[in-house]
């Protein structure tokens, strides 16, 4: 059995009127010491499902209308508040886009870091004290102990997104969630913190769930990917096998706008159209308005996820056919 | 440390707001050592020597019973520093509690706020009256009734900031890390609630003078023999035009101290609201 299994996952907005889905049927196992990376542009679930996991939709409009999570083999929707919080924190962690808003800006980053400790293990304060230095030290922080005592604001946005790491990390959790960890850092700080998080986890055997929107970040650092357009799972497969061959044409549509330094190109390519909107009914594939390989079966008739080669699924019609 | 700070910048540069705070500083050492400074008992009778003109030894004269003024003034600087304080303890932990209470618990949120805003369509001071009515005249009543009625305004206030906050993304780490409800509310969010709670205390440290003030003048405040300006006001209002230094000290205790409230007040409120910084400059 996997660390973290996905089954069916839904999850919908409650409108005045009705619920709209925006997160449907979506399934992935991730196992200890593997990275999954979950990609797709604004919009299409990647973040509700890693809050879903981490049960932060609570008391919100969005809610979890079907599916299930099991984590270590504990369905994760069924606990009580009380066993839900004695693992988040402590056994999955997560890291947010925003490292500049993440920390609490009116407490000392040692003081979260020592809180967080506490509530999860039985540390004296000196001892939390000590390894919150040596977290820092891990996240490589120059100066731990000194920097413990400094206010977020003293930091700069790479500094605290390793905070946060290290305080993602103080209770040696099983499961990572990065929500695009990355994204609001600059590129060399980036590069940093990946390798960061892939050093960590070759250390602790964590498994991660990175969520980003960038397909060479997610090329990178993770061993399987599942790439979500507008709540679903358009393709998933092994990172090899899916840069080995893209099936669905939404992966290659996202690959294709890349910007590639050493190619001369004029005009980037992009995808035409945009994501449909919630309230846009559609009766047959999702991606169909903005596909090349549109045909009426793709206007009348949602595709079904179908094994395209072991390990290897799409939800496409026409998966890996060409323009031709 | 992080409030010193926050004093220190909110006062640079005012020399109003400055003058305000020594003067409100004044009136608390004036109120913990009135028996020291009193020159008479602020209760003391003497039938003869009434209505005397300000002079040796009744710096402020006397009033209708013969006491003296400016003992008297004194002593009702305890009552201000009393009634402020109170009042501002009583708003803020009711007012604070519902606003937070509201914020974070929507459900229940709907159901306070809309009671809070049936209390704030009263004018505070006919609140006020109808609470002191179902209640005697006493320190504490007054008190309570004008802490009351701030309450409602801090809970709008701290209802929104709880609300802004708790949209905040280290909130959402809190509860990943596994935070409990009262955790977040009073270990996350309150903290980040205190620069905004001290400029409300400042403000209705202010109002609560003029409230208690208006409510001794009807007589339905502090016991009449309790001193307190307002007492002194509503007591001596006949003799206006026989002595009127009477009512001209206390009325200026009150005026003055109002006022540098409010300036204490709005220096606190432009160092945290970083738009008033730099346009309004001097006050």
């Amino acid at each position: 059995m996997a660390l973290l299994e996905v089954e069916n996952l839904e999850i919908a907005v409650s409108t005045q009127r009705n619920l709209l889905p925006v997160v449907q049927g979506v399934s992935f196992t991730v196992d200890e010491n593997e990275t999954l990376g979950i990609v797709g542009e604004s919009g299409c679930g990647k973040s509700l499902t890693s809050l879903a996991i981490m049960g932060l939709l609570g008391t919100s409009p969005v809610r979890i209308t079907g599916g299930s999570i099991h984590f270590d083999g504990m369905n994760l929707l069924a606990l009580s508040e009380r066993e839900r919080r004695a693992i988040m924190g402590n056994r999955m962690a997560m890291i947010f886009q925003e490292p500049m808003t993440s920390l609490n800006p009116v407490y000392r980053i040692g003081d979260q870091i020592v809180e967080n400790l506490r509530q999860h293990q039985n540390l004296s304060h000196a001892a939390a004290r000590d390894r919150s230095v040596e977290l820092l030290s891990l996240v490589r922080i120059p100066d731990p102990s000194e920097r413990i005592d400094s206010f977020p604001h003293q930091m700069s946005g790479g500094q605290r997104q390793r905070v946060m790491i290290a305080m993602a990390l103080s209770c040696d959790p099983k499961l990572l969630i990065a929500d695009e960890p990355t994204t609001a850092l600059d590129v060399t700080v980036q590069k940093e913190v990946l390798d960061l998080m892939a050093d960590l986890q070759s250390r602790m055997g964590t498994a991660i769930v990175l969520i980003s929107h960038d397909l060479g970040v997610i090329a990178e650092t993770c061993d399987k990917v599942a790439v979500m357009y507008r709540g679903k799972i358009a393709e998933a497969a092994s990172t090899a096998d899916l840069f080995a061959e893209l099936l669905h044409p939404y992966t290659r549509g996202l690959l294709n706008s890349i910007p590639v330094v050493d190619r001369d190109v004029e005009w980037l390519e992009a995808i035409p159209g945009r994501v449909p909107t919630l309230e846009e009914t559609l009766t047959g594939c999702a991606f169909q308005p903005r596909c090349e390989l549109a045909t009426e079966l793709c206007a009348c008739e949602a595709p079904q996820t179908t094994q395209f080669k072991p390990g290897h699924s799409v939800q496409c019609h026409f998966a890996g056919q060409d323009r031709s | 440390m992080n409030t010193l700070i926050f004093l220190r910048d909110a006062f640079a540069g005012r020399k109003l707001a400055t003058a305000g705070f020594l003067w409100l500083c004044l009136i608390v050492v004036a109120a913990i050592i009135a028996p020291l400074v009193a020159p008479f008992d602020p209760l003391e009778i003497d039938p003869v020597g009434r209505l005397t003109e300000p002079g040796w030894p009744n710096l402020f004269g006397t009033d209708h019973f013969g006491r003296d003024t400016f003992s008297r003034a004194i002593y009702g600087a305890r009552m201000t520093v009393i009634i402020g304080v109170g009042s501002v303890l009583v708003a803020l932990f009711c007012g604070g509690l519902i606003g937070m209470i509201s914020a974070y618990f929507t459900r229940l949120g709907h159901f306070l706020m809309r009671a809070v805003d049936v209390l704030m369509a009263f004018p505070a001071l006919l609140m006020a009256l109808v609470l002191i009515t179902l209640l005697e005249r006493s320190v504490v009543n007054t008190v309570l009734v004008i802490g009351i009625v701030y309450a409602t305004t801090t809970a709008r206030i701290l209802f929104g900031m709880t609300l802004k906050l708790k949209g905040e993304t280290f909130i959402d780490a809190a509860v990943c890390s596994g935070a409990g409800n009262s955790s977040i509310l009073f270990r996350h969010i309150l903290p980040n609630l205190l620069s905004p709670l001290l400029v409300q205390a400042s403000f209705i440290f202010a109002f609560a003078q003029l409230q208690a003030a208006a409510l001794d003048f009807l007589g339905l405040g502090l016991p009449p023999e309790v001193p307190s300006w307002g007492n002194m006001l509503s007591e001596e209002r006949i003799y206006i035009t026989r002595a009127p230094w009477l009512l001209i000290y206390p009325g200026m205790l009150i005026v003055v101290s109002v006022f540098s409230m409010n300036l204490v007040g709005d220096a606190l409120r432009d160092s945290i609201d970083p738009r008033f910084k730099d346009d309004i400059a001097g006050v």
